[in-house]
């Protein structure tokens, strides 16, 4: 606490004022009794003090005394004391000032405090009614800005956001929650948020230019606000408490402002993904009617014998498997994929996919080793997901290796996971490519190009990852590629014991 | 052998035309409806065999055409259909339909699908003895041979093989096939096992538990007896 400056002025003009009461009193000194000396005096020292404050006050009050002993107790123009029932009154007299000054200072102080305090509520009144009343989430953030800035009589102030390009100091404050205080002589002094009364002090014994404070909305800093003065800001805890308060509403404001954002975003969102979903089902309905007649009538055409009929067969289940991967892809891009993981053997695993695959590898043999004596693997995965992974697995071996080489699958237990690998004799993947196949839109340059959009093998990895799998590529010993689908396994024991 | 009628109801002339030349023969007769309010009056009327049925309909959502019919006749419903979520197919089936075939079909594969349903709805139920390729199941005596071999089966697995077997050529959802196998014995945590008893099933039962010839998986759905046919 600072205290305030002793006012001369007001001290002299008491003084005065007691010379000149107890000239008139000294006058009449043979007609008056001591009570009503003290009286006068009395009410020169709480003049004093309600005008000048407590010093004046004080200093009134000792001058009185002084006075009162000095002309107004016999013996006169003595310190001495005749009767010792005077010194009853001299000292009720001291501590009867004193105390007056005392509480009339403090019912004052009281009273100013009270005053501060209610142009701060009325502040924060206004605050409070600007972050929340203003239309956009913009305006608002400016409105606070604004009444910070007449309230402290700061002559800039800034609220720096989350996201944007920022000082170190800024960002500081933004991943800390603490505050800094840049001072005059360049130094910059970095506190708590709400630092200590000593760490004011030590403050204020500089010219803090600017203040940085973190804005905090339910625990989370949203951004700092800055303050700053080049005449100095002062920082004394109400100053600082007004400053705390502020930053809390200002710390609404920019969450408000991001809530706003955030609802236009997501209603956006949800508009556009209403769209896409009701485009895809039209496209996946308009696109597999004529489909379907584009097959039967092949299938009509073959049945005169011409052989072209097969070849239209196969490129209208390419293009329906180009569909159903732009569907997908589009479902995992909007997180509307449905995942159930439920427990399957990998006998059922295996035996749909030979039976999806098995007309759509043309030349290739297709080689299971699933020994028939083998314990049963079981594992918690999504059927229909991992038959998909699987088949694409297989219709990329079968594009890209020699057709009288065999496309094997072999299953093991690797863990606490099931693998089942898709082994070709193909080219492989070049040295540096083994990730960057699984980017949705890549082609390996070192294979020729044999068609489809490079999906494949993106859509099959971010499916093994959305059942708790995954998918790698591996080179096979002898040349080709081995690609490993790990999904988590079950233990058949386990599950019927509980 | 008298011949069959089948109903074909499609919006789109094109795939009309398509499954009509697909399933007309010597012993078929197909007569189709576009819309339907048409397939059920004509359903009413000829009282058909088999009812190919696709979902997209102008007038009504195909589900609420299978519940109907299925509310008055007994012919087997098979499903066509361009949009298809797994649960789709799943409330499809529970619905009443039999089978189902996503667009683009194959012709092979819908004529195969069409002549399980019709032999099943031709067989009836009260056969003692349901033979497929190699494997016969004795309804009465209630055992299973393959190639003349009996196949020891747990009660579980009996169970599903009948339930399967005597339902040749439907698609079984899996809640259908728990509740007809278990018929409330056991509590719906057994439900996650069904997967695992099919697979020793098939071990048994199957030459090739990979390439099945008798249970086939519809990945999603559910199980479907295939009975291989008889020479």
């Amino acid at each position: 606490m600072t205290r305030p400056p002793i006012r001369w002025r007001a001290l002299l003009f008491w003084l005065g004022t007691l010379a000149a009461v107890t000239a008139v009193m000294l006058a009449v000194r043979g007609n008056l009794d001591k009570a009503h000396v003290t009286l006068v005096l009395l009410l020169v020292v709480l003049g004093a003090s309600a005008v000048g404050g407590r010093t004046v006050g004080v200093a009134a009050a000792i001058a009185s005394f002084l006075v009162f002993n000095w002309f107004f107790l016999p013996p006169y123009y003595t310190f001495v004391i005749a009767n010792p029932l005077d010194w009853l009154v001299l000292v009720a007299f001291l501590i009867t000032g004193l105390v007056a000054a005392q509480l009339l200072y403090r019912a004052q102080e009281e009273a100013r405090i009270a005053r501060e305090r209610s142009v701060e509520v009325d502040r924060l009144a206004t605050l409070g009614a600007e972050t929340l009343s203003v239309g956009s989430a913009e305006a608002s953030l400016a409105a606070v800005t604004t009444v910070i800035r007449n309230s402290t009589g700061a002559a800039k102030c800034e609220v720096h956001l989350r996201g944007a390009q920022h000082s170190a100091l800024v960002d500081w404050v933004l991943a800390t929650g603490n505050a800094a205080a840049q001072q005059q002589d360049g130094t910059v002094h970095l506190h708590s948020a709400r630092p200590t009364e000593a760490e004011l002090r030590a403050l204020e014994t500089g010219v803090v230019l600017a203040l940085l404070l973190p804005l905090q909305a339910r625990e989370r800093v949203v951004g700092v606000l800055r303050v700053e003065s080049p005449q100095g800001l002062r920082l004394d805890p109400a100053r600082w408490r007004f400053l705390d308060a502020i930053s809390y509403y200002a710390a609404l404001a920019v969450e408000r402002a991001q809530l706003v954002a955030d609802a236009e975003r997501s209603e956006a969102l949800r508009e556009t993904n209403r769209l896409k979903d009701a485009l895809l089902a039209s496209v996946s309905h308009d696109l597999r009617t004529p489909l379907t007649t584009i097959k039967a009538l092949a299938h009509d055409l073959s049945a005169l014998g011409d052989e072209r009929s097969e070849i239209i067969e196969a490129e209208a289940d390419r293009l329906n498997r180009t569909v159903e991967d732009l569907l997908d892809l589009s479902r995992l891009n909007a997180g509307a994929l449905q995942v159930r993981a439920e427990i399957n053997s990998v006998d059922d695993l295996l035996g749909a996919l030979v039976q999806r695959v098995e007309g759509s590898v043309g030349p290739h043999r297709l080689v299971v080793s699933l020994p028939p004596e083998a314990p049963l693997l079981l594992g918690r995965f999504d059927l229909v997901h991992s038959l998909r992974i699987l088949a694409n697995l297989v219709e990329n071996a079968a594009k890209y290796s020699p057709p009288d080489q065999p496309i094997e699958i072999g299953v093991a237990r690797h863990g606490s996971h099931v693998a089942v690998g898709v082994s070709d004799r193909g080219p492989g993947v070049t040295l540096g490519e083994e990730e960057r196949i699984f980017d949705a839109f890549y082609r390996s340059s070192s294979v020729p190009d044999v068609g489809g959009a490079g999906l494949g093998l993106s859509i099959a990895r971010r499916l093994a990852e959305a059942q708790q799998g995954s998918l790698e590529y591996g080179a096979r010993p002898g040349g080709g590629s081995v690609f490993t689908l790990r999904l988590p396994a079950v233990d058949e024991t386990a599950l019927m014991k509980s | 052998m008298s011949r069959r009628t089948i109903l074909v109801v499609d919006d789109e002339p094109q795939i009309r035309r398509a499954v009509h030349n697909a399933l007309a023969g010597d012993d078929a007769r197909i007569f189709d409806a576009a819309t339907g309010t048409a397939a059920l009056t004509s359903a009413a009327s000829e009282r058909p065999d088999l009812v190919v049925l696709d979902l997209g309909l102008p007038d009504m959502p195909g589900i609420d055409v299978c519940r109907e019919l299925r509310g008055w006749s007994e012919a087997p419903i098979l499903v066509l259909s361009a949009r298809h979520t797994d649960d789709e197919k799943v409330a499809l089936l529970d619905a009443g339909a039999d089978d189902y075939m996503t667009k683009p079909f194959s012709v092979v594969e819908l004529q195969a699908r069409v002549r399980a349903l019709l032999r099943r709805s031709r067989a009836g139920d009260s056969q003692p003895q349901i033979r497929s390729g190699a494997l016969v199941i004795d309804l009465v005596a209630r055992t299973a041979s393959v190639r003349g071999q009996l196949v020891h089966l747990t009660p579980i697995e009996w169970e599903l093989l009948r339930t399967l077997a005597t339902n040749a050529g439907r698609t079984l959802t899996h809640r259908q096939i728990f509740a007809k196998v278990w018929q409330g014995r056991a509590a719906g945590d057994a439900q996650q096992y069904l997967r695992v008893h099919v697979a020793h099933l098939r071990r048994k039962i199957e030459e090739d538990p990979v390439r099945p010839r008798h249970i086939i998986t519809e990945p999603g759905v559910g199980y479907r007896f295939a009975s291989a046919e008889q020479a």
